[in-house]
């Protein structure tokens, strides 16, 4: 790009790789000072092509091929009137066949082939859609919106990952250093064999270094169980209805093809309980009470005792 | 001699076999049976060609329905080569025990001449090829289609597996990529507007078929996304192409525009870094370009190159990478990054500037292989730490293994070198790489390991500036003329025909006299393709640790990567890096059960749990306390030693002990032994 040079004067490109070339509507460059001078002279017509032209029209050129800046430029233009998308249509063969309109349109006007009838159609396309384009700038933005909030939170979110792991791992370097310190200080001052205090010390390593391991283990979770990711902006849109048989409870009953099993409010008075261990104190406190084992073990003893018939 | 493997009859082409062999074949089963992965790690030079192959065709022969074909991916034709000779004399075994004239058919892959085989391919049980028709999506398109679902396939030296998956899906594009790629659409351009005027029904005819949305019997099913996206929807896949590139001058106007964004994009001034999807976003803003035309790029180049009947593809390779380009940054928006460099690290005065487009995760890459094919078997000698593979490839083995070598006298010696005579410590960290001292100590090791071991000495180095920083200074200090009065000294370069120069001269000075000393760099040509057996490689030095430049941007994206997605420490990573590549040097030495070595590991840094940890348990076996941190006298000891316990003739004796005959095999204690050699992790 640096070897192009100014179509008018040359030499001053190369002189002062400072300069910019700039670009209009009809694809030829022109370096800035060379705009300059071009309407101080009050002519506003162009050097390759002579097609009039406007100051405010001239862009700083991106790229090494005027036509693509050019090119650029026209379907800038027709996309803020063509802006359709893909859900305006019925099936994909239409939106299919609406983007190669669209493509048409600008190749045209490009390639100045037809640009009255092509800037006709335009115009015509703007009148009958008028809404249709309006509804769909507006989404366009609040689309836009959204990807950059995104990606905020994405960015932030790294960042704090990285911050953390940082300070674990801070963290985890200070903890050894203090371990290995206190082991020196109780050397130094106390009276348990050095063996002992050793062992100690060793034991004190591993347990560090175990939960070292967990904690690397510890995943950090990005999505909730149902597989909605963390962080999600909620969508604001009612939830559809389901509507389902309600659940009701019917206690479960259990065969046991033989004497039934005794309540467990009758259990003191038929004499069960005088053969199990009755409960202390302790064992009250916390809900238990003797009748509990005893019916249990009478279950398991009952619907052992018959095999089904048949 | 016929074996039973757990019911499973096997033909083995050979009258002794080896215990870790059968092992071997019975965690092989095992993996089978379960339907599942498998990671298994054997020493090379036991014989793991030939358990594998007669184990799968085995049960192939038992179970022709649960296993339809074998795949078998080798990484270079010479290691396909051996494969094939073992497989023929698995199949002469086979005709001539079982009597029977054997139907198995096996089709060999290996260079361009050798590829049209299409229709075979339906019909062969077992073929063998490089990994690279199977993991790159450009390549397994085209060859390997049709493999059914119940086959079986097993990657063999398979410890670099992770970097060829990434190599596969990385592009990279310079200023001169780009150059090319603009003269290509010019000339497509002409070809259109040429044949417009002659011919203009076969871009119609084009077009029509576009418009319907049907697709070429070839061109269908883009394949490359199709094996990479297993995940998207077959509607998606099915997708006609945007009507924005339907017509062939709409296209080439539209690949104009993107040519013309990455030539702005690669001129800039500072290092950028992005993802792919921040990328595509930059695209929609600067030139209007979608998401959806790009991903299908390819396919309509492809299409269109085949329209015009374009006879030369060779020419078109340009287009061809930015297009395959534009596919991928479109398809995937995580695992991948966007690194573009105005110009080199060590070159920051020359204007090069470059676009990364590189993968940082292996697992895209090689998914679909592991959720198309029911049983997947990766195997090496070095891939230790073992759990490391299926946490980067993501994915779930039902086996995973690591084998020792029984041995009936210890023919291997590892030991690890921490410091010079003047109880300097010996590393290559980089602190310490100019250290006068530590050079020194380093050309003392060289120098009296070339009086005391007999024939050929292998040394590696980290790089090749390393090495050439080390040879100069040793030129300086003399130690390389006392050393080239022990020995001649050869070198390995960047450049293939000096290599390959320096490597038959090298043998040739092993075969006569005093032997030679090779100094070559751990992640060379030489370290990943040469053996070293018997007198060619008596001693292996590895001079430092082997890490990688770890400045380079990529790879900095590529360890928060794995620290973000796989809790894979940074540190870890890179050790684990450093030691495969380590053991896969000092491995060249050792291809038999007669054949031993010296392995001198000369960083005080071996010495230490993390990296001592990390190599494979066959060499860890023999890494005893005494062996750690010794300093050049007590090495040049131990090595005497053992040298001279090696030289005596070796009496054969190892039957019954490392080569079992079949009534040995099936003695109970002998089974017993057979269990514990394998170390499930």
């Amino acid at each position: 790009m640096d070897d192009q040079g100014c179509p008018r004067c040359k030499t001053t490109k190369y002189r002062n790789p400072s300069l910019k070339l700039m670009v209009n509507v009809c694809g030829h460059t022109l370096c800035e000072s060379c705009v300059d001078m071009l309407f101080v002279r009050g002519s506003g017509n162009c050097v390759q092509c002579d097609t009039p032209l406007r100051k405010s029209n001239f862009r700083v050129q991106l790229f090494e091929d005027p036509t693509v800046d050019k090119e650029v430029e026209i379907r800038k233009k027709v996309l803020k009137i063509y802006n359709k998308r893909d859900f305006d249509f019925s099936s994909l063969r239409e939106y299919n066949d609406y983007l190669e309109q669209v493509e048409e349109i600008v190749y045209n006007l490009t390639n100045n082939i037809e640009v009255e009838r092509t800037k006709q159609i335009m115009e015509a396309y703007q009148r009958e859609n008028r809404d249709v384009i309006q509804k769909n700038k507006a989404k366009l933005t609040r689309e836009q919106e959204e990807l950059e909030e995104l990606l905020l939170l994405e960015q932030q979110d790294n960042e704090q990952r990285r911050l953390e792991t940082l300070q674990e791992e801070q963290r985890q370097l200070q903890a050894k250093r203090k371990n290995k310190q206190a082991l020196l200080d109780e050397l130094e001052r106390s009276h348990v064999p050095a063996t002992i205090l050793l062992a100690q010390h060793k034991d004190r390593a591993t347990q560090l270094e175990n939960q070292i391991e967990k904690q690397k283990q510890v995943v950090k979770t990005t999505i909730f169980s149902t597989g909605i990711p963390m962080g999600q902006t909620v969508l604001l849109q009612p939830v559809a209805r389901i509507a389902e048989v309600l659940y009701s409870y019917k206690p479960i009953e259990i065969n046991t093809y033989g004497p039934p099993v005794p309540e467990l409010e009758q259990l003191g008075r038929l004499g069960y309980l005088n053969h199990v261990r009755a409960a202390q104190p302790q064992d009250m406190a916390g809900g238990y009470t003797s009748g509990l084992a005893c019916h249990r073990a009478i279950q398991d003893a009952f619907s052992g005792l018959f095999p089904p018939l048949g | 001699m016929k074996l039973n493997i757990e019911g499973l009859l096997v033909y083995f082409p050979y009258d002794y076999i080896y215990p870790e062999q059968y092992s071997y074949m019975l965690e092989l089963k095992r993996t089978l049976d379960a339907k599942g992965h498998g990671v298994l790690e054997m020493p090379s030079g036991t014989g793991k060609t030939i358990s594998l192959l007669s184990l799968i065709v085995a049960y192939q022969r038992a179970y022709p329905l649960e296993v339809t074909k074998l795949i078998y991916c080798s990484r270079t034709v010479p290691e396909i080569e051996k494969v094939v000779e073992e497989l023929r004399k698995l199949m002469e075994y086979y005709s001539k025990e079982a009597g029977e004239k054997n139907n198995f058919l096996a089709l060999a892959l290996s260079s361009r001449k050798n590829l049209c085989v299409h229709p075979e391919i339906v019909h062969a049980n077992i073929i063998v090829y490089s990994y690279h028709y199977l993991l790159d999506p450009k390549i397994a398109d085209l060859v390997s289609k049709e493999l059914a679902k119940k086959s079986v396939v097993v990657f063999d030296e398979a410890h670099n597996i992770d970097n060829v998956c990434i190599d596969s899906m990385s592009v990279n594009i310079t200023r001169r990529t780009l150059d090319r790629s603009q003269a290509n659409v010019e000339t497509l351009q002409s070809t259109i507007l040429k044949i417009k005027e002659t011919d203009a029904a076969k871009l119609k005819e084009e077009y029509r078929r576009l418009v319907e949305g049907l697709k070429e019997a070839n061109v269908a099913r883009e394949t490359d996304i199709y094996m990479s996206n297993p995940v998207l929807p077959d509607e998606v896949l099915q997708e006609a192409v945007p009507g924005s590139i339907r017509t062939a001058e709409h296209f080439v106007g539209f690949m104009k525009r993107f040519l013309e964004y990455l030539k702005a994009r690669l001129r800039i001034h500072h290092v950028v870094q992005e993802s792919a999807p921040q990328f595509l976003k930059d695209i929609s803003e600067k030139v209007c370009i979608d998401r959806k035309p790009l991903r299908f790029c390819a396919e309509r180049l492809r299409s269109l190159l085949r329209t015009l009947e374009i006879a030369d593809i060779a020419d078109f390779s340009a287009i061809t990478l930015i297009s395959n380009f534009a596919t991928l940054v479109s398809t995937y928006s995580k695992g991948f990054t966007i690194i573009i460099e105005p110009f080199e690290d060590r070159t920051p005065t020359i204007a090069n500037p470059v676009l990364h487009f590189s993968c940082m995760d292996p697992s895209i890459a090689i998914k679909p292989v592991f959720e198309r094919f029911q049983s997947v078997i990766i195997t090496s000698g070095t891939l230790s730490p073992l759990d490391i593979y299926p946490r980067i490839l993501d994915f779930h083995p039902v086996t995973t293994a690591s084998f020792t070598m029984t041995l009936a006298r210890t023919c291997l010696c590892p030991l690890v070198v921490g410091r010079g005579n003047d109880q300097v410590a010996m590393t290559s960290k980089f602190e310490t790489r100019e250290d006068f001292a530590v050079i020194r100590n380093y050309g003392n090791l060289l120098l009296e390991m070339s009086a005391i071991v007999p024939d050929g000495i292998v040394a590696f180095f980290t790089s090749y500036i390393y090495m050439e920083n080390i040879v100069a200074s040793w030129y300086e200090q003399g130690i390389l003329e006392n050393v080239q009065r022990n020995k001649l000294i050869f070198i390995e370069t960047p450049d293939a025909a000096e290599t390959s120069m320096a490597l038959e001269k090298y043998q040739e000075a092993c075969e006569n006299g005093r032997g030679a000393i090779l100094l070559s760099v751990a992640r060379g040509k030489v370290s990943e393709g040469i053996d070293f057996v018997h007198h060619f490689g008596r001693a292996v030095i590895m001079f430092g640790v082997p890490y990688v430049y770890t400045q380079s941007r990529i790879l900095k994206a590529r360890l928060e990567y794995l620290r973000d997605q796989f809790q894979i420490r940074e540190n870890d990573f890179l050790t684990f890096d450093a030691m495969r590549h380590a053991a896969q040097c000092v491995g060249r030495a050792i291809r038999g059960k007669t054949d031993y070595g010296l392995m001198i590991f000369a960083d005080k840094r071996y010495a230490r749990a993390d990296k001592r940890g990390k190599l494979p348990r066959w060499i860890q076996e023999h890494l005893t306390d005494g062996s750690l941190n010794l300093t050049i006298d007590e090495t040049v000891q131990l090595s005497k030693h053992f040298l001279r316990q090696m030289a005596q003739p070796f009496k054969q004796d190892q039957l019954g002990l490392s080569l079992l005959t079949l009534e040995q095999l099936q003695s109970e204690e002998m089974l017993q032994k057979i269990a514990q050699i394998a170390h499930q992790v």
